[in-house]
């Protein structure tokens, strides 16, 4: 079966700025993918091309077999698409712009909605003026999936949101899933998104990362250490010293494994320790550096 | 028809200026035209307004009432009352039209919706347009019973004609401000530079030797005077060959501006 989102050598420059490198992704139908990635990496820009708001300069890019640059209205028909950061109109009532926004799609989502307009519990008959950032995000998100459509494309839906609603906007997403929709999302927490999604795609520099590279990464990164040591200890050989951390922490790679090198230590040595993926941006750190070597070789 | 929500009661409060402009310009017709007769006050005050307001006047002295009462009308309801507010009303909804989107942060998912761009400049243009040119035309149907209350009829015809060529011209720089609107990212931006283009043509309309080159000279007394004096048929208006032809020139620079919004907004990138 063809995939619902096929992607091959996209991108995409804004002046000198390059936002897509070449990306390559295909969605197949069903999917609930998560996309992650630092900010400026490229994941809005490849959403917003997917639905025709930004043309791509090379490359192939079809979304239910449709080229977005050129049948930009039949893709959206069939795809709901959240920005990243978007608002809504002041002066309506949430009800009379839920009606406006899901007014433009033949079908709509009508359980969903109602267990949406439950869970949000939103106020939607006064004005989007008196609603908090999280009642507008709340609002965006009735509209995103409101419509009944085969494919979702939300940038960050979890914006704004706290952690109640982010659990049901999980649960949402999962019921979407089950009806066998197409889900492609952005976000920035990785253990969210890991929790939800089928798969995960490291986007860096407007490249997508390769699973083996994440991988590597992530094996490299498993020998990281961040010790808080007794003064005056000594790391052994098969510790080298990264970096000392502003906190009074040093971060270290072992060459043996992690435990191993703990006990390598006197006793006493040793006050606190984390191994393995401490940071996101330590991650998006080891993948950038990854990914540009592996381009430039 | 959110736009249409959205420009409503500008489109009545706009309608009631121009009717309270008419309205008394009606009712003192009679006192005023005697003071026209005396060349003292009057005339010095309105001989500062330039050349342009001299020939007004000129014509509104006229021994023949019916030609006078017709020049003060043409003056009244075109120039002062439709250019001043159409081009205000215009001003105030188009710099709003997709500046405001943006500033509102609303525009990407406006974009992102199942329309076709045309579509959208569409839906968002035709309320305005209504908005400044069905007053024109309201306002002119108002005078013709009013005048005949006070022993002047008006002429239909030409009267209709002129507020065709007014609502056109005024419909242009509609269009030209939401052309700006689409350029700027913020309202007010797009209403600075109208704004200042409107007041530059203004300044330059007032200057006799510049008033040629003065977008205002597009719309003014000495098109709709002679055309409401019966003087000059209004079919001139529509023929470029043999007479001026303004209409038929606003009508093109008006498909032009749409055409061209349209390509900028239909390549528009986010």
């Amino acid at each position: 079966m063809n995939p619902l989102v096929l992607a091959r050598g996209v991108s995409k420059c804004f002046a000198a700025r390059t936002a897509l490198a070449g990306v390559d992704l295909e969605v197949p139908r069903g999917e609930l993918l998560g996309l992650i990635g630092p900010n400026g990496a490229g994941k809005s820009t490849f959403l917003r091309a997917l639905v025709g708001l930004v043309r791509r300069d090379h490359g192939e890019l079809r979304v239910h077999g449709l080229d977005p640059a050129t049948d930009p209205v039949l893709v959206r028909q069939r795809t709901s698409y959240l920005p990243g950061e978007t608002s809504v109109y002041q002066q309506m009532t949430g009800r009379a712009w839920l009606d406006f926004a899901l007014g433009f799609y033949a079908r709509r989502d009508d359980e969903l909605l109602a267990r949406m307009q439950q869970g949000f519990a939103l106020p939607l008959d006064k004005r989007v003026r008196t609603y908090s950032a999280g009642m507008k995000q709340k609002l965006a998100v009735m509209a995103a999936l409101g419509p009944d459509v085969d494919l979702y494309l939300l940038d960050e839906p979890d914006r704004a949101l706290d952690a109640q609603m982010r659990y049901l906007l999980r649960e949402l997403l999962r019921a979407k899933k089950r009806a066998g929709k197409t889900i492609v999302l952005s976000s920035h927490h990785l253990s969210e998104a890991e929790a939800l999604a089928d798969r995960l795609q490291f986007v860096v520099a407007g490249r997508m990362v390769p699973p083996a590279v994440l991988e590597a990464a992530r094996a490299r990164l498993a020998r990281r250490l961040r010790l808080r040591l007794a003064p005056g200890t000594v790391l052994p050989a098969d510790a080298e010293l990264l970096q000392h951390e502003a906190d009074g922490t040093v971060l270290v790679h072992s060459r043996i494994p992690p435990l191993s090198l703990l006990q390598a230590l006197p006793p006493d040595a040793v006050s606190a320790a984390e191994v393995g993926v401490l940071r996101l941006d330590e991650l998006y750190q080891e993948l950038l550096h990854a990914t540009t070597a592996g381009s430039a070789s | 028809m959110k736009t249409w929500r959205e420009v409503r009661v500008m489109a009545l409060v706009y309608l009631v200026i121009l009717v309270l402009m008419m309205v008394p310009a009606v009712l003192v017709w009679p006192s005023l035209h005697a003071d026209l007769q005396r060349p003292s006050a009057m005339l010095q005050a309105f001989g500062r307004m330039g050349e342009f307001l001299g020939r007004a006047v000129d014509a509104m002295r006229n021994p023949d009432e019916d030609i006078a009462y017709l020049s003060y009308m043409a003056l009244q309801l075109f120039f002062k009352g439709a250019n001043v507010a159409g081009i205000a009303a215009a001003v105030l909804l188009g710099t709003g039209l997709f500046a405001r989107e943006r500033e509102a942060m609303t525009f990407e998912f406006l974009l992102s919706r199942p329309v076709s761009r045309g579509s959208l400049l569409w839906q968002k243009v035709w309320p305005c347009a209504l908005v400044v040119v069905l007053p024109i035309f309201v306002t002119s149907l108002v005078a013709v019973p009013m005048s005949a209350a006070i022993g002047f009829g008006l002429p239909l015809g030409p009267l209709l004609w002129c507020s065709l060529h007014n609502s056109l011209f005024v419909l242009v720089v509609l269009q030209l401000t939401v052309l700006a609107s689409l350029q700027s990212r913020v309202q007010a931006h797009a209403a600075f530079a109208i704004g200042g283009f409107v007041i530059v043509n203004l300044a330059l309309y007032f200057i006799p030797t510049v008033r040629v080159v003065s977008l205002f000279r597009l719309s003014d007394f000495d098109w709709y005077g002679p055309i409401m004096a019966g003087n000059r048929g209004a079919a001139e208006l529509f023929d470029p060959l043999r007479h001026a032809g303004l209409s038929t020139w606003l009508v093109l620079a008006l498909g032009l501006l749409y055409a061209y919004t349209h390509r900028r907004l239909t390549r528009l990138e986010l």
